[in-house]
């Protein structure tokens, strides 16, 4: 079985897959400290890492019951992501496997997004390649075409902010809490999808998606509403909400679409935070004859999806293990 | 009982050997230190120099009873490399912990007869700085402006004018340490942390429990809550 550790944004997570894919364990601590700051504070989080790393360890070694006598190999994310909440799980990953003897197998984090259907979970047995997937979180937006277990090529993706954080400013915006998607979700419910008509980002090419047009156009929105007189933006709560959620969702489904059209699809996965929306899945539910929807512990960063990464991943030579580092950024973008 | 040294609080990483045991008597000492400008290279070299000094004393992991780890204050992101790597090494070893100071390391591995003024550079223009005579503490770790440093220096018990200066924040704000202490020159290793310090502190130590071994960052993270920016948007 593989010990796997994933720190790349603000949640402490390890977790213990088995050869055949099954999820023995998957801890995820979340820090809702950064909540108080309206997002996540690199510092805070790095800080917050350090402090639960091994513990989350060591409960999701207790879990499995396992210990790390029954572990083969460990995996941890490698990028991209917060560098200091990154080095966290890295320098703890490589300590373990060199102490231990173990192959490590680094892995990049948007594999893992979309490993984490290749395991077995409560949506069923793994989705095997080919399939269309779109990962949409706070971190990141993309839609892939994914042909077999080890790769995926990107398709299109966002050009500015990702729909997860799209969610949480438009959030910030309406006096509502971090993190935004769930709360929007919640207060849109009583609201009027085709209240206002924010932009979809026409103008942008292909599969590419942009969502900081639609955040400045909520903002001005709001201004307008406050401006005149009355009960202001405050009043119009739930119709913004449901109206800003509706252009969210409504990107996104149109790149999933045109990417099923494109590649003659006709298997769709959707995973990242914002894969949890209701809207969004009742709107993708029916584009493709077979839609997985890993369990919401599976879309949400986990380390789970970084085991099942490496399952089809070669592990590091030992030579270069000790000297391994972090990326920041997404190694496809460059 | 056999000691492996970890520090990275500093742009330098130093690592440590120490052991007393009968019959395996060894000091071995690994120091990295980055080109003038270039990051540190804590991430690559922790593990590879560790693994080094215990490829020369023909040991293996499982065979050192101590990880001493030196805690800071330093870099942020250094001293959280070094602390994660030393509690995993405990966590995978089953070898003790033991934290240290990194400013104390330095004033150790300075070998003074006297009392000793350890400096690093916190940036932002501050100093992290710590005294030392002998194991007794003059001044306990805190960030000081070094401008202000002769000041403090001088309303210490114990921390006269014959101090020794030593660190990386000692050369960098040489004018304003010397006029609290003598400063080497600037090539002086003494400046630079020596993992056999950090294996000799920890040696006699108490072991740190594996939660309670955290980096001694000094400073708060920076960030502000968003009620504090509301509160300070309305005022
Ligand atoms: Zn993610």
């Amino acid at each position: 079985m593989i010990l796997a550790l994933e720190t790349s944004c603000d949640d402490t997570c390890a977790a213990v897959v088995t050869r055949d894919a099954r999820v023995l364990a998957n801890v995820i601590s979340s820090q809702e400290v950064h909540d108080a700051y309206g997002g996540v504070v690199p510092e805070i989080a790095s800080r917050h890492h350090l402090e639960l790393m091994n513990l989350v360890v060591d409960d999701a070694l207790a879990r499995a019951g396992a210990t790390l006598d029954d572990i083969e190999a460990v995996a941890v994310t490698r990028g991209p992501g917060l560098t200091g909440a990154l080095l966290v799980g890295l320098a703890t990953a490589k300590a373990i496997a060199v102490a231990r003897g173990l192959p490590l197998i680094p892995v990049d984090h948007l594999q893992g997004h979309v490993a984490a259907n290749f395991l077995h979970g409560d949506a069923g047995p793994p989705l095997e390649p080919p399939f269309v997937c779109l990962v949409a979180s706070g971190g990141h937006s993309f839609v892939a075409r994914v042909d077999d277990h080890h790769s995926f090529t990107v398709l299109g993706r966002t050009l500015d902010d990702a729909a997860g954080e799209a969610l949480d400013k438009g959030a910030r915006l309406l006096g509502l809490p971090f993190p935004g998607g769930p709360h929007i979700e919640r207060v849109a419910a009583d609201g009027d999808p085709a209240a206002f008509a924010f932009p979809l980002a026409h103008g942008v090419p292909g599969l590419d998606m942009s969502f900081a047009g639609l955040k400045t156009s909520l903002l001005y929105t709001v201004r307008d509403l406050d401006a005149a007189g009355g009960a202001g933006a405050a009043a119009r709560t739930a119709d913004l909400a449901a109206s800003y959620q509706q252009a969210v969702v409504d990107q996104l489904a149109r790149r999933v679409e045109r990417a099923l059209e494109q590649t003659g699809l006709d298997r769709l996965a959707i995973g990242g935070g914002v894969a949890a929306n209701g809207p969004l899945r009742e709107r993708l539910g029916t584009c493709a004859s077979v839609v997985h929807v890993p369990a919401r512990a599976l879309c949400t960063d986990n380390a789970a999806m970084i085991g099942a990464a490496a399952l089809h991943q070669p592990s590091a030579d030992p030579a270069d293990v000790p000297a391994l580092d972090v990326y920041a950024t997404d190694r496809r973008a460059l | 009982m056999i000691v492996l040294g970890l520090d990275t609080a500093t742009g330098d990483t130093a690592v440590g050997l120490l052991s007393d045991t009968d019959g395996l008597e060894l000091a071995l000492r690994r120091r990295h230190e980055p080109d003038p400008g270039a990051r540190p290279g804590h991430a690559e070299q922790l593990l590879a120099l560790a693994g080094d000094v215990l490829h020369e004393a023909s040991l293996t992991w499982g065979a050192v009873d101590r990880i001493a780890v030196g805690l800071g204050p330093g870099t942020f992101t250094g001293l959280r490399i070094g602390v994660a790597t030393g509690r995993a090494l405990a966590q995978a070893s089953g070898a003790g912990l033991a934290g240290v100071s990194t400013l104390q390391a330095l004033a150790e591995g300075a070998g003074h007869d006297g009392p000793v003024l350890a400096c690093v550079d916190a940036r932002r223009g501050e100093l992290f700085v710590g005294a030392w005579d002998g194991t007794r503490v003059l001044l306990a770790p805190q960030a000081v402006a070094p401008d202000a440093l002769a000041a403090l220096v001088a309303a210490t018990d114990g921390l006269a004018e014959t101090a020794l200066a030593v660190g990386d924040g000692a050369v960098r704000h040489r004018a304003d340490v010397e006029r609290a202490a003598s400063v080497p020159a600037d090539d002086d290793p003494r400046h630079h942390v020596d993992g056999l310090a950090v294996c000799r502190l920890a040696r006699y130590a108490p072991e740190t429990p594996r939660e309670a071994l955290v980096p001694d960052y000094v400073r708060r993270p920076d960030a502000v809550r968003t009620a504090d920016r509301e509160a300070a948007a309305r005022a």
